[in-house]
């Protein structure tokens, strides 16, 4: 179930989308990348940590700050073209 | 609570650069609407082009500031080169993230394909590898004998139409691109099958039609009498069975057909020039329609290439380019002008001169046939919801404009 | 009638001098016929037009002459031209290279025009101040301004102000002498280009108009606008008006030629210009300004005109901002 719990502003849409971004980037970059060039394994690795944080991070923040409603084995979701948040539900 | 069914807007539309690749010019196909006349089996973009491209593109970094980018891939057919394209792919992701480049962030996979090897085993996994960063959209006109009559294979004798190599391909696609749309192009010999195609589009489950009249004057006496008919049953059809709730066909716009503010509405239809697309001889165009194997009349219009890099000088004209400023004053006066669109490189190819500054007119009657079964369309849509008492909802999801389908 | 025109170029013969940005490299003299010499007269009086005849360096015939004779006109031509009563009478005399102006006796009734790549004209900078004193207008025409750096771009902007100073002096001695690069901007109030196409055509020695004598030199075939036997026909002729072109129309480099052949060569589209030559009339229009208020430590000159300050040498820049 998907129910409509909320907004964030356009400026927080974009940090958010872009780390939605680069993680996607940097999973697809993690196929084909090989621990041969160890210099470039070493920092997409480092990356996908950091940016997983970041991401979560920003989840916890805007949860606190707009305080959606939450429910257990749910979880947030935008869209990104109008900012919504929406509950997803099983 | 209706709901009106919207065409999904362009990826970061108006942010992105889109870069195209002509991988090559061969195709399985020979489309008798097709505007590439200069296709052939020779011209294939090697690696070697391929990369000194992306070199060149990801160098520049401060000549390219838009904050997205689509690398798309152009054919003839461009997954008749999947293993390229692969390699093309593997290599943007890494130098892009090696160099720290703002596009990493930021990127898609376009691909207008006509289909026909989409669940070959290369293509298949080159999709589940790029699979958050693709866009693909498969051409497919409509009914078999609406596609068969265009959309036929090379050098087949006697003709053999390509629906049935196509449509098999449409489930495994809507299934991994769900919502996906396809692009239809009219000509004259299609106008007595829109309404039948469309439908059948919706029926296999492709709800987003992105259909156009070609830019070419292709046009015979009556067509626009003949188009007007035709979008005016699939209105009907469309609003008697509610299908606008869940498709789309971009003929109905609510904006077309007003006039235009010469001030306001100045702007140019067409994005050549803000994007660049590279040949297998490595040349940059501000288009592919620019390339010598889109081009009827002129010589193909390069702007660069992959060692000297792009002339910018080349690029002002585009850029600097307006509606008024290529239009000829009937367009400008025009009642119903706005969605009426253009194509620069149709119009450069048919100008007298070889300039992008004289609009080709060649689908004006058409536009305004488009004007007048639309006006019937909304009319008829806003009457219904009124008897249902839902316009006002409706009105809330209006659609303000559609991008141009190139 | 052809209401836009108002005068009629006429290439007499291949190697004809330039009098402008493009290079003549033609040796092989190819002459005008002279009944398409003779018939380009007649049409020129019947269509109201003035002609400017460009002269190569030999003699011409007689019967050239006396053709020419018949029709009120001007003559361009080199500082080499063999024919003396010609250099006489002649208007405007081009010189080829700058240093062909060493020993040239000058009049003050004539226009002198200096061409040569932007090296040539800044490494001999010396030379035309001397000839300031004794000319009256004198037009400096750029061969190269593709080849426009910013190194050159800093190298002729430091010319231009110190040709100023000179042109200073003359003003001071009270001879106002014209320089096309440093007055022409004070004296105009709105733009004053070529206009090749639209005010102007070209008579060639092949028995076609042109636009300009470049597109025939540079057998630019899309440059061909009819010919005596068909009339004049200028495709896209809209093209030509200032009107029609994005950047110019929104520019105050007044002074500027707006060479459709260079907007051709450069950017093909003969109504859009390209950087290097907006960049070098903006050096030209700045100095312009300088100019001004240089001549008016002398005391009152033309109260009211204003060339204001601007911050970028390229309208492309504004016209872009403005769109996007």
């Amino acid at each position: 179930m998907k129910k409509e719990v909320g907004f964030v502003t356009p400026e927080e849409r974009d940090q958010i989308q872009k780390l939605f971004e680069r993680r996607n980037g940097l999973n697809e970059l993690a196929k084909i990348l090989t621990a041969n060039d160890d210099e470039l394994y070493q920092k997409l690795v480092k990356d996908m940590g950091e940016t997983a944080t970041k991401f979560q991070n920003w989840w916890n923040e805007m949860g606190a700050k707009y305080n959606w409603e939450a429910a257990d084995n749910g979880n947030w979701e935008i869209d990104f073209n109008d900012c919504k948040i929406y509950l997803v539900t099983p | 609570m209706s709901k009106i069914f919207e065409p999904s807007s362009s990826w970061k539309s108006g942010l992105a650069k889109t870069v195209t690749f002509i991988v090559t010019k061969d195709c399985q196909l020979a489309c008798k609407y097709c505007y590439l006349v200069g296709k052939n089996e020779k011209e294939r973009m090697t690696w070697e082009v391929a990369k000194k491209a992306i070199d060149y593109i990801l160098d520049n970094e401060k000549q390219f500031k838009e904050e997205s980018v689509i690398w798309d891939f152009i054919g003839g057919e461009p997954f008749l080169e999947i293993d390229l394209i692969d390699k093309i792919c593997d290599y943007l992701k890494i130098e892009m993230y090696r160099r720290d480049h703002h596009w990493f962030d930021s990127y898609r996979f376009n691909f207008s394909t006509n289909g026909i090897n989409y669940d070959s085993d290369k293509v298949q996994k080159f999709i589940a590898k790029n699979r958050e960063h693709l866009s693909i959209g498969i051409t497919i006109d409509g009914t078999k004998k609406k596609h068969d009559l265009n959309r036929i294979w090379k050098g087949e004798k006697p003709e053999k139409g390509s629906y049935e190599d196509v449509v098999r391909n449409i489930p495994l696609w809507l299934k991994q691109f769900p919502g996906g749309g396809t692009k239809v192009t009219i000509s004259s010999a299609d106008i007595s099958y829109i309404k039948e195609s469309v439908l059948h589009l919706y029926s296999l489950g492709i709800h987003e039609v992105n259909i156009n009249v070609v830019f070419e004057d292709v046009w015979k006496e009556g067509d626009d009498l003949l188009f007007e008919e035709q979008l005016i049953e699939l209105a009907d059809e469309i609003i008697d069975k509610d299908l606008y709730k869940e498709n789309t066909c971009s003929f109905f716009a609510e904006f077309i057909g007003k006039p235009l503010d010469p001030e306001k509405d100045n702007q140019n239809w067409c994005g050549a020039g803000k994007m660049l697309a590279v040949d297998s001889a490595g040349n940059f165009y501000p288009c592919t329609r620019f390339a010598g194997y889109s081009l009827r009349e002129k010589r193909p219009l390069i702007i660069g290439n992959i060692t000297d890099g792009i002339d910018h000088n080349k690029l002002r004209p585009f850029l600097t380019l307006d509606r008024l400023t290529q239009s000829p004053q009937k367009c400008i006066d025009c009642e119903v002008a706005s969605g009426c669109a253009w194509c620069q490189g149709e119009n450069y190819d048919a100008a007298q001169t070889s300039t992008i500054y004289q609009r080709s007119i060649a689908i004006c009657k058409m536009h305004k046939a488009r004007v007048r079964a639309n006006n019937y369309y909304w009319n008829k849509l806003y009457r219904k919801l009124d008897k249902e008492e839902e316009r006002e909802e409706f009105e809330k999801n209006e659609v303000e404009s559609n991008n141009p389908i190139c | 009638m052809l209401s836009m025109l108002k005068y009629l170029i006429v290439q007499l013969d291949d190697t004809s001098t330039s009098f402008c940005h493009y290079v003549n490299d033609r040796k092989t003299p190819k002459l005008i016929p002279l009944e398409i010499l003779r018939r380009a007269i007649i049409w020129s009086m019947k269509e109201n037009l003035m002609v400017q005849f460009i002269y190569p360096d030999y003699e011409l015939p007689e019967e050239y002459k006396k053709a020419i004779d018949e029709i009120d006109h001007v003559d361009i031509i080199s500082s080499n031209n063999k024919d003396i009563s010609l250099t006489k009478v002649a208007d405007i005399i081009i010189f080829n290279s700058i240093n062909d102006t060493g020993g040239y006796k000058l009049n003050e009734n004539k226009v002198y025009v200096i061409r040569g790549t932007f090296n040539e004209i800044i490494s001999n900078k010396d030379i035309i101040p001397d000839i300031l004193p004794k000319a009256t207008r004198l037009n400096l025409s750029i061969t190269d301004i593709p080849a426009l750096t910013p190194q050159i771009e800093t190298e002729y902007a430091e010319f231009l102000d110190s040709l100023g100073e000179k042109v200073k002096e003359e003003y001071g001695k009270n001879h106002p002498v014209q320089i096309n690069a440093l007055t022409d901007r004070i004296m105009l109030d709105e733009m004053n280009n070529c206009n090749a196409g639209f005010e102007h055509i070209t008579l060639s020695p092949d028995g076609n108009f042109y636009i300009c004598p470049a597109f025939y030199l540079n057998d630019i075939q899309e440059g061909i606008c009819g010919n005596l036997n068909e009339g004049v026909k200028i495709k896209n002729e809209n093209l030509f008006k200032l009107t029609y072109a994005p950047i110019c129309r929104e520019c105050d480099a007044y002074q500027c030629n707006r060479c459709i052949w260079l907007n051709q060569l450069q950017t093909l589209e003969v109504n859009t210009p390209g950087m290097q030559q907006c960049v070098t009339s903006h050096l030209e229009r700045n100095a312009s300004m300088k100019l001004l208020a240089k001549i008016r430590e002398l005391g009152e000159f033309m109260p009211g005109k204003e060339i204001p300050e601007i911050d970028s040498l390229d309208p492309f820049v504004k016209v872009i901002k403005n769109k996007y």
